[in-house]
């Protein structure tokens, strides 16, 4: 049976797993959830699938599953011969990406929520975000500088993008709808770049690809 | 605020292949990008057309591709070569974006306004550097300079030293603060500047003065370090608003003059024979930069016995330091051949004319036919390496006397399986050839262009060939050899003006702008394809036939205005109040 | 659900525009009310409330006078008011009434940028190909062929008429690409209205259109109103084609500077396809609109 995911065009996190399936070259169906302006997420007839109504839900099969970052793992875990996109041999590389997969959770109450206010009109402290926002971009940025000195390229310790690479990308490269300028952070916009040339990269709205067309 | 002087605006390793680095200087912002040359570009971060910043576009290696409408502008120069709305158009000489100044030293990449010469030599910086970690900070850059003064960071030899321990001494200058950090008999100096991306906002850019062991722990140590001199000044300094606001100056109205003026003063840097009887010639400007090249250009050469001659450019995208032309010695051609082969020689100075297209490459399709007779190749071969760098498709079809005919054969062989040398054929064998490449082009590629230059005989077969293949007219393009001004077959007319009391003919394919300026009268010009309005001259007397977009209905059955750049008569005689 | 504006983004330069003041203005969709509660906008740099009452009637004042009631009317699934006495009636658009169309809202999204710079985009075709890459554009079919702009003398309103654009996709009943026709109408200074070709019927148009709210000079809310020839796609599939349509403009005019419409054609490099923009430019001019432009000297 094919892959299903209920997903919304404009959704960060929605865009993480559609990432990870045009990476992986899975089939799949999207079932359009009408986020905005007709708030189907918090429906009755959605939350019999998410009870907590949130987008993105992914169903394969008899595996049903809500959250992006949960079903990165399980995407890169069931549909990755490979093994690479979440590689569990190796503790460290494990650690490191449960750490950066955390950051993007803090990504999604920063630059994430600056981008809904500005966006959709969500009523929060814009300010108060973006400046959460730019903390985070300068420890990501560090981290990237660093990574590039020690001739790495991703987030992780492998020589080839993970799921962590896909879970923070989003909200990174989006974060200027919400008024978060990435001029400062040079380190973050070439690795923007770098994530944009992996084969099977996908746009969404807001997200420009690496060559013209 | 205008801090004036050159600035580090990014480290070389910021500027990787392909990428486009987005700089900030004083508030101005810039697009900055290495084309694969090598060719460093600090451009203003805004495409003429729409206002969109440059910075998200395409490197494509040689040309920077605008977002909005893909429209292109060339290394070096920043000259737009390409507009694909307009794919038949070759765009105007006066569509180039401003430019600043651009060098690398030490390792960092530097700009500024009104600069000249180089930035400052720093004695205490040899030939073995480290680039240190940039940090922004979000505080003035005087108050960063202010605050360096007090920084502290250990020896090389001594990371672990209590910075207490350490003893720092700190030299001050115009553009820089130097610090030295010693302990225990070992010490290590670092340069600091400060760039103003704008009034609120500063990098520190740091550079050690020697190249330790092990560069990643000194990278850290001193990334630390600075991290706490940023927290301790943002605590100090009144917040910053989250959302700075298109740091951007206001456009300003762009009139242009003429553009670069009729002639243009070269140097022969190199002669070389590219085939026994094809001498190429790569010309260098005495001052300045060279007018963009486009693909199918030509200048008009000036020889030193006063004759002129036409030649189309070699150029690849991405050359535009030089121009590159290839001169076949012409036994009967009137002499101008003949002085180029065996008078002009290295580092002569000759007089030019700026670039003029009259064969402008279309791109809006996927397969492209070049089909060159002899020195035909010339213009061809500035399309293939334009056609090659989109990645399209294109085939490149030579025919030459003899194998040793061949000019420029590098660059031929460099197109692979794309080009193909057919020689020595006789004219009938010749016309089987082209008819066996177009009837298998139309067949393989229905949206197929066809690009032609040669001798006149050889064009004569390519149409009726391409005619009889199925071709429709518009496809197929051909530039003679004889005649490389477009032919042009609107009237001449008469315009006389009613202030100055002058009469002036504009012929056919000059236009009434450039006629009025050869004349002296100052007149601004902008798109000069008839959109922006800027170039409108008033009418006493006469019709004008309207060729532009500007003007409304009303303004135009009025015929008491008309845009010289396009713009004709209908009349034999218009009268203009200049 | 309005964009909330923070305090930075009142601008004293909002509001003064008395063209604009005299204007109805789209302000929130009739979708995001709920009987019996209160929301409020900003337009024109100026704070609204509005309610819908128990019985579903919509009223408007302003923030800080709550006597100061507004005049409202409802049109296009979108509640429209007006900051002074309006000068003149909301536009018509009689394909919006036919009763075998598709009427639907698809969504409001803030952006930051002038309503002159989104209208001007709207009416811009050169950019498919390379902003909705496969969808309604793709290289190297880049060409925009010549088309008609005029100013009906009689609603002053820009035509631009005989456009045709080569599009892969160019609505959600498309199956194959298609040589497109277009005509673009601007009957407002801060809407707009396109009329395209459907699949569907040779001889009808889909009608798409954008509405800004002005909140600042810099600043709107984007309305997606369409009435569509379409009976087969659900609402959510026409609202996610039309989110990713605007949703890959939005970058676009958000790196746009200066983000107010400069009106001195001299500014800016307007080139032959940009005829429409041209005149939308002097008609805005002639309308002596200063809210979201710079006017020409």
């Amino acid at each position: 049976m094919t892959i299903e995911l209920y997903d919304y065009v404009l959704s960060a996190n929605c865009y993480k797993v559609r990432l990870l399936l045009s990476l992986l070259e899975v089939d799949h169906e999207l079932r359009t959830v009408d986020f905005h302006p007709a708030r189907e997420h918090r429906s009755e007839a959605f939350r019999r699938i998410n009870p907590m109504g949130h987008i993105p839900v992914l169903v394969d099969d008899d595996v049903v599953l809500r959250d992006a970052h949960a079903i990165l793992v399980y995407l890169a875990a069931a549909h990755d011969p490979t093994g690479r996109w979440y590689p569990t041999t190796d503790a460290r590389v494990l650690g490191e990406m449960g750490q950066w997969v955390s950051f993007a959770e803090a990504l999604m109450s920063s630059a994430s929520a600056a981008r809904l206010h500005v966006n959709l009109g969500y009523d929060l402290d814009v300010e108060a975000a973006r400046r959460d926002a730019h903390a985070l971009f300068r420890v990501l940025d560090d981290h990237l500088w660093f990574q590039e000195k020690a001739g790495r390229t991703w987030l992780c310790s492998p020589e080839h993008p993970t799921i962590a690479d896909i879970a923070v990308f989003p909200d990174v490269v989006l974060s200027e709808e919400g008024g978060v300028s990435r001029l400062e952070y040079p380190a973050i916009r070439r690795w923007c770049d770098r994530v944009k040339a992996v084969p099977g990269f996908d746009v969404m709205p807001g997200v420009f690809g690496l060559g013209m067309s | 605020m205008t801090v004036g002087g050159w600035q580090p605006i990014a480290a070389l390793d910021d500027l990787a292949p392909r990428h486009v680095f987005q700089a900030s200087l004083d508030g101005q912002e810039l697009a900055v990008w290495r084309a694969d040359s090598g060719e460093l570009n600090a451009w203003e971060n805004r495409c003429l057309h729409r206002g969109v910043r440059l910075s998200i576009g395409f490197n494509n290696g040689a040309e920077l591709l605008c977002r909005y409408h893909g429209w292109r502008y060339a290394t070096g120069t920043a000259g737009c070569t390409y507009i694909p709305a307009h794919p038949a158009d070759a765009p105007a000489r006066t569509i180039t974006n401003r430019t600043y100044p651009i060098v690398e030293r030490y390792g960092l990449v530097w700009s500024g306004r009104e600069v000249d010469g180089r930035p400052e030599e720093v004695a205490e910086l040899g030939a073995h550097t480290l680039v240190l970690r940039a940090l922004p900070v979000w505080a003035p850059r005087s108050f960063v300079l202010d605050a360096l003064v007090d920084h502290r960071f250990a020896p090389n030899e001594g990371l672990d030293v209590d910075p207490a321990e350490v003893e720092m001494t700190c030299d001050r200058r115009q553009g820089s603060i130097v610090l030295t950090a010693a302990h225990g008999g070992s010490s290590s100096t670092v340069v600091y500047w400060v760039q103003s991306l704008d009034a609120h906002t500063s990098v520190i850019r740091p550079v050690l003065a020697e190249t330790p062991d092990d560069v990643i722990a000194v990278l850290r140590h001193h990334a630390r370090a600075l991290r706490e001199l940023v927290d301790r000044v943002e605590r100090t300094v009144p917040s910053r608003s989250v959302e700075p606001q298109g740091p951007l100056e206001t456009p300003v109205v762009v009139e242009r003059s003429a553009g670069s003026g009729p002639h243009i003063e070269v140097r022969v840097r190199r002669k070389w024979w590219t085939a026994p009887d094809v001498a190429a010639f790569e010309l260098t400007p005495l001052a300045g930069v060279l007018p963009t090249p486009q693909p199918g250009s030509h200048i008009d050469l000036r020889l030193p016995n006063g004759l002129v001659r036409q030649y189309s450019l070699t150029n690849g995208p991405g050359e535009s330091d030089h121009y590159r032309i290839g001169v076949k010695l012409e036994v009967d051609g009137g002499g101008g051949s003949t002085l180029l082969h065996d008078v002009v020689t290295e580092g002569d100075v000759l007089t030019i004319s700026g670039p003029r297209n009259g064969f402008p490459l279309r791109r809006d399709t996927e397969h492209t036919v070049l089909i060159a007779g002899g020195i035909g190749l010339t213009p061809l071969l500035a399309m293939a390496q334009a056609i090659r760098l989109d990645r399209r498709g294109f085939e490149l079809h030579v025919f030459v006397r003899g194998e040793d005919a061949l000019a420029f054969p590098d660059v031929v062989e460099s197109f692979g399986a794309d080009a193909t040398v057919h020689v020595a054929l006789s004219p009938a064998q010749t016309a089987g050839r082209i008819a066996d490449v177009l009837v298998a082009a139309r067949a393989s590629h229905p949206g197929a262009l066809v690009y032609a230059c040669g001798p006149a005989p050889m064009l004569d077969v390519v149409r009726a060939t391409a005619a009889a293949a199925g071709w429709a007219d518009p496809a197929v393009h051909f530039e003679y050899f004889s005649n490389h001004h477009e032919i042009d077959d609107s009237t001449p007319f008469e315009v006389a003006l009613a202030r100055s009391g002058t009469t002036l003919e504009v012929p056919a394919g000059t236009s009434l702008l450039e006629v009025l300026r050869g004349a002296g009268v100052a007149l601004p010009s902008s798109c000069e394809k008839g959109a922006c309005g800027t170039c409108a001259v008033p009418v006493i007397d006469g019709t004008p036939d309207h060729h532009d977009v500007y003007l409304r209905d009303a303004e135009r059955a009025a015929n008491t205005t008309m845009l010289s750049c396009v713009s004709r008569a209908r009349s034999d005689r218009l009268v203009l109040d200049l | 659900m309005s964009p909330t504006v923070s305090p930075g983004e009142l601008d004293e330069r909002a509001g003064v525009d008395p063209v604009a003041r005299g204007l109805w203005h789209p302000l929130v969709a009739v979708h995001d009310l709920r009987r019996g509660q209160q929301g409020s906008a900003v337009l024109l740099g100026v704070r609204l409330d509005y309610t819908m009452a128990g019985d579903g009637s919509v009223s408007v004042c302003r923030s800080d006078d709550h006597d100061d009631r507004r005049p409202v009317q409802i049109a296009y699934e979108i509640v429209w008011t007006c900051l002074d006495e309006p000068a003149t009636p909301l536009f018509e658009t009689p394909e919006a009434l036919e009763t075998d169309r598709r009427i639907v809202h698809a969504g409001t999204i803030g952006v930051h940028v002038s309503a002159p710079r989104a209208v001007e985009n709207f009416l811009d075709m050169a950019h498919f190909p390379y902003v909705h890459t496969d969808i309604l554009g793709a290289e190297p079919f880049t060409e925009v062929e010549e088309y008609s702009v005029h100013v009906d003398p009689d609603t002053n309103e820009v035509w631009a008429t005989d456009c045709v654009f080569w599009q892969p996709v160019a609505a959600t009943t498309s199956t194959e690409g298609q040589m497109t026709d277009y005509r673009y109408r601007v009957p407002h200074p801060y809407c707009v209205v396109l009329y395209k070709t459907t699949p569907v019927d040779p001889d009808r148009f889909d009608v798409i259109a954008l509405f800004c709210r002005p909140i600042a000079p810099d600043r709107i809310e984007a309305h997606m109103f369409l009435a569509l020839l379409d009976a087969d796609n659900s609402d959510a599939d026409i609202r996610r084609f039309q989110l990713t349509i605007f949703g890959q403009d939005k970058p676009i005019l958000e790196n746009q500077f200066p983000k107010e419409l400069p009106l001195d054609p001299r500014v800016e490099t307007p080139i032959r396809a940009d005829k429409v923009a041209i005149a939308y430019r002097r008609w805005l001019s002639d309308l002596g609109i200063t809210h979201g432009v710079i006017p020409a000297a």
